[in-house]
């Protein structure tokens, strides 16, 4: 099986790299670190992005309504988050139903500037920035969809991630995720199927996620980080005796759907 | 369970597909680079959007070509060859490509340049160095052009058709083989499908609607002639400057005979004069509107204000009502996908299985449609001035929160008409209180009010002209190209061809094109000249 993997443009409107095209760095870099993005880089979860869609809508009214089917969600989307990741994002990314397209495309930068870069952890830039400088291939594993993970990823100055596909029928999204999705045990063997077409030793490669739910990817490989952890996963990472790095100014003390709301 | 494959967007079909792309694949039937291998190839208008472009990618891809000639125009003191090395070698698509080539060093052993003018017979080469291109040249491709949609006709006549007899004269001399590269508007006032096999010399658009009426290039530069000659002679008599009456008698003639404006008339006479001479093997390259890069030699290579920039700069700039066909596409065709198909046609003509005409556009497979470019131009308007903490704050908010709208024709008139009301209410008051208040501090407030409004209403005007120049490809007409020739052509290389030049716009995802890099590229490129 084949995993997902596309290569963002770093450069998409900056001067050439001035490498020659047969110098494939990448050949001689054999371990990666693997970053789940959210809680892990950012604080800003599936909610927020949904709103801000709710707020942007052509149409006024109709906009007023989507948010309000938003916050009427939260509550839901907070037990299903409690019981399953992967559920919670079936049902979440329900809300992307019926968008052409060309508008998730064509928001992204905006979306990115008002949500997302204001809730990037202080130290986030700099723990990418040393994976980088030690030789470690920087690569985002997350179950956000490609559109809205480009900016981010530009941001970040990361290469290759691994992400969610939302599905579309003639421009206009269903609502649903191409299987499988990407989450919990489903990052484990993307992980793997990446390492083994790519020549990475995933033994010397690291992998920095929040949640419980990436435990399955963090066991994937030799050096697993619990990055700004939850209480659950703060248990399991002080049981197998992980490091634990804190990336968040002052650790928040609430859960993730507050959090979220905070943002809002 | 379906596999996590390498997701691609079909644009085609609108969804996600995992399959794998496939390498495309040729018959083989000819090979570019053996159709390169020791040729020698005279380039004329490299210093174009185009031709810089071009000058890149056959340096990068076809190291076998045994020499590159290059004609570019003196400019006041500065000779050709100081131009070429100065200006084009150093501007950004082709640095990064002679830097990977080795250095200048290396690129003086493969290019040669020669001064040359189009406007002069034999294309202004001195004699010296036509004997030494003098059968060494293989094949001539003719980039240049002059793109001004309303010049005076004199302007557009002089290098368009005058230019070409040049170009045909030089052809001849050096026994080279021709690509000419035109433009699809051409076609001129028509709707739909625009088939490639249409006869070239006679052609005129509005041929089905007048049976009897013959098109006649000779009659067309007499008629030109005459004109100009009379318009120049009337100089005492008539108040209009000459320059404004040249440039109305184009439009004018053009419109007579269907064209949409003066280029695409003197661009379709340039085509019928060479396909009229006898004996010259040519091949005539009509791309549609020729937009920033998509890949090569970097996403988003920009240049000029010949492309759709004035109207991604006004959008940006807040306009909210686009008069564009909700049925039409607009046909455009990234500036490297343009290169590529010049080169592959160079490699049929070169191989001698080349058709006569060859659009390069991308609607027949991969239409974009106008209601989304407006889409487009709102939300990159809504980045822009959501952002924004300089400037008046409720104008900042109605550009970035007001969507765009399609818009017919007449609304634009009576909302154009509505807002010059305005204005003149405006004005009078403004007027009127400067000669009650007179010389004192209110009165030079009020002064400096009207100033600004004179500003406004001038940049208003600005805006109309060039939304009135964009017209005819947004609601007068809607074309569809047809590419079958480019098509085939590319399907004949073979695989290792194949792998240096592509021409695949059915691949072109619109909404990352748009926003992310023909977008940002006009901002980073242009942007920074038009504020000059």
């Amino acid at each position: 099986m084949l995993i997902c993997r596309c290569h963002v443009r770093i450069s998409s409107t900056g001067q050439p790299v001035n490498i020659p095209a047969c110098y494939n760095i990448r050949r001689f870099m054999n371990k990666a670190a693997f970053y789940d993005l959210d809680g892990t880089l950012l604080s800003c979860n599936l909610v927020t992005t949904h709103a801000y869609y709710a707020r942007n809508e052509r149409n006024m009214l109709k906009g007023a309504y989507q948010f309000a089917k938003v916050l009427f969600s939260v509550p839901g989307l907070f037990v299903t988050d409690l019981y399953s990741r992967s559920h919670f994002n079936v049902v979440s990314y329900a809300a992307y139903g019926g968008m052409h397209r060309d508008r998730l495309v064509g928001l992204a930068d905006d979306l990115f500037e008002v949500t997302l870069k204001p809730s990037i952890f202080p130290g986030a830039q700099d723990l990418v920035n040393l994976t980088r400088n030690l030789g470690y291939r920087n690569v985002l594993v997350t179950g956000t969809p490609d559109f809205t993970l480009r900016p981010i990823a530009l941001h970040f100055g990361i290469e290759e991630v691994i992400c969610n596909y939302l599905e579309f029928k003639d421009h206009i999204a269903t609502g649903h995720m191409h299987k499988p999705v990407l989450a919990a045990d489903q990052k484990a063997v993307a992980i793997r199927e990446y390492a083994a077409r790519e020549g990475i030793d995933l033994r010397q490669s690291c992998a920095f996620s929040d949640s419980s739910a990436d435990v399955p990817m963090l066991t994937a490989v030799g050096n697993p980080v619990a990055t700004n952890p939850t209480w659950r996963l703060r248990r399991i990472a002080l049981r197998n005796n992980w490091p634990i790095l804190e990336l968040r100014e002052t650790p928040s003390k609430l859960p993730p759907f507050l959090r979220a709301a905070k943002v809002l | 369970m379906k596999s996590l494959g390498n997701w691609r967007w079909n644009p085609v079909k609108g969804r996600y597909e995992d399959t794998l792309p496939s390498p495309p694949q040729g018959t083989g039937e000819i090979s570019a680079i053996d159709a390169f291998a020791n040729k020698t190839i005279l380039l004329l208008g490299g210093t174009g959007f185009v031709g810089k472009v071009l000058l890149a990618l056959v340096l990068d891809r076809f190291p076998e070509l045994k020499h590159l000639v290059v004609q570019v125009r003196r400019k006041k003191n500065v000779s050709g060859e100081e131009r070429f090395y100065s200006e084009v070698l150093q501007s950004p698509p082709l640095q990064a490509i002679v830097d990977r080539m080795g250095g200048e060093g290396v690129v003086r052993e493969k290019v040669q340049v020669v001064e040359g003018d189009l406007d002069q017979p034999l294309c202004g080469i001195s004699a010296d160095d036509r004997e030494k291109l003098k059968g060494k040249v293989d094949i001539v491709v003719n980039l240049a052009g002059v793109v001004d949609f309303d010049p005076p006709v004199n302007e557009s006549f002089q290098t368009n058709v005058y230019g070409v007899k040049h170009l045909i004269e030089l052809v001849e001399l050096l026994d080279a083989k021709l690509v000419h590269v035109s433009t699809s508007y051409v076609a001129g006032k028509k709707d739909g499908r625009i088939p490639e096999d249409t006869p070239i010399v006679g052609y005129f658009p509005m041929r089905d609607a007048h049976d009897g009426k013959q098109f006649s290039v000779d009659d067309e530069i007499h008629w030109y002639e005459q004109f100009v000659e009379e318009t120049r002679a009337t100089r005492a008599s008539n108040a209009r400057p000459v320059r404004e009456r040249l440039r109305e008698g184009g439009m004018n003639r053009a419109d007579d005979w269907g064209w949409t404006n003066t280029y695409t008339y003197t661009k379709s006479i340039g085509e019928q004069l060479i396909a009229r001479t006898p004996g010259l093997t040519y091949a005539i390259v009509r791309p549609a509107i020729v937009e920033s890069s998509l890949r090569f030699p970097f996403p988003g290579w920009n240049e000029g204000f010949t492309t759709s920039a004035p109207l991604v700069l006004m959008g940006g700039g807040g306009l909210k009502g686009w008069p564009v066909r909700s049925d039409g596409p607009l046909e455009i065709i990234p500036v490297d996908l343009v290169a590529s198909g010049i080169l592959i046609v160079t490699a049929a003509v070169l191989c001698g299985k080349n058709k006569r005409v060859y659009h390069l556009a991308s609607a027949d497979k991969n239409p974009i449609m106008l209601p989304r470019l407006v889409a487009f131009l709102g939300m990159n308007s809504r980045y822009k001035h959501k952002h924004k903490t300089s400037g008046n704050r409720l104008a900042n908010w109605w550009r970035a929160y007001v969507e765009t709208q399609v818009i017919t024709v007449k609304l634009l008139e009576s909302r154009r008409q509505r807002l010059h009301r305005g204005l003149d209410v405006i004005h009078a008051t403004l007027t009127l209180g400067k000669t009650i208040f007179g010389d004192g501090k209110v009165g030079r407030h009020l002064n400096r009010r009207l100033k600004s409004l004179r500003d406004t209403r001038r940049q208003l005007r600005q805006q109309e002209v060039t939304l009135d120049k964009f017209l005819p490809f947004m609601i007068h007409n809607s074309f569809i190209f047809e590419t079958d020739n480019i098509r085939e052509a590319a399907g004949m290389l073979t695989n290792e061809d194949l792998k240096r030049v592509q021409w695949d716009p059915e691949t072109i995802d619109w909404a990352d094109y748009w926003v992310n890099i023909h977008t940002k590229g006009i901002e980073k490129w242009i942007r920074p000249m038009f504020m000059k």
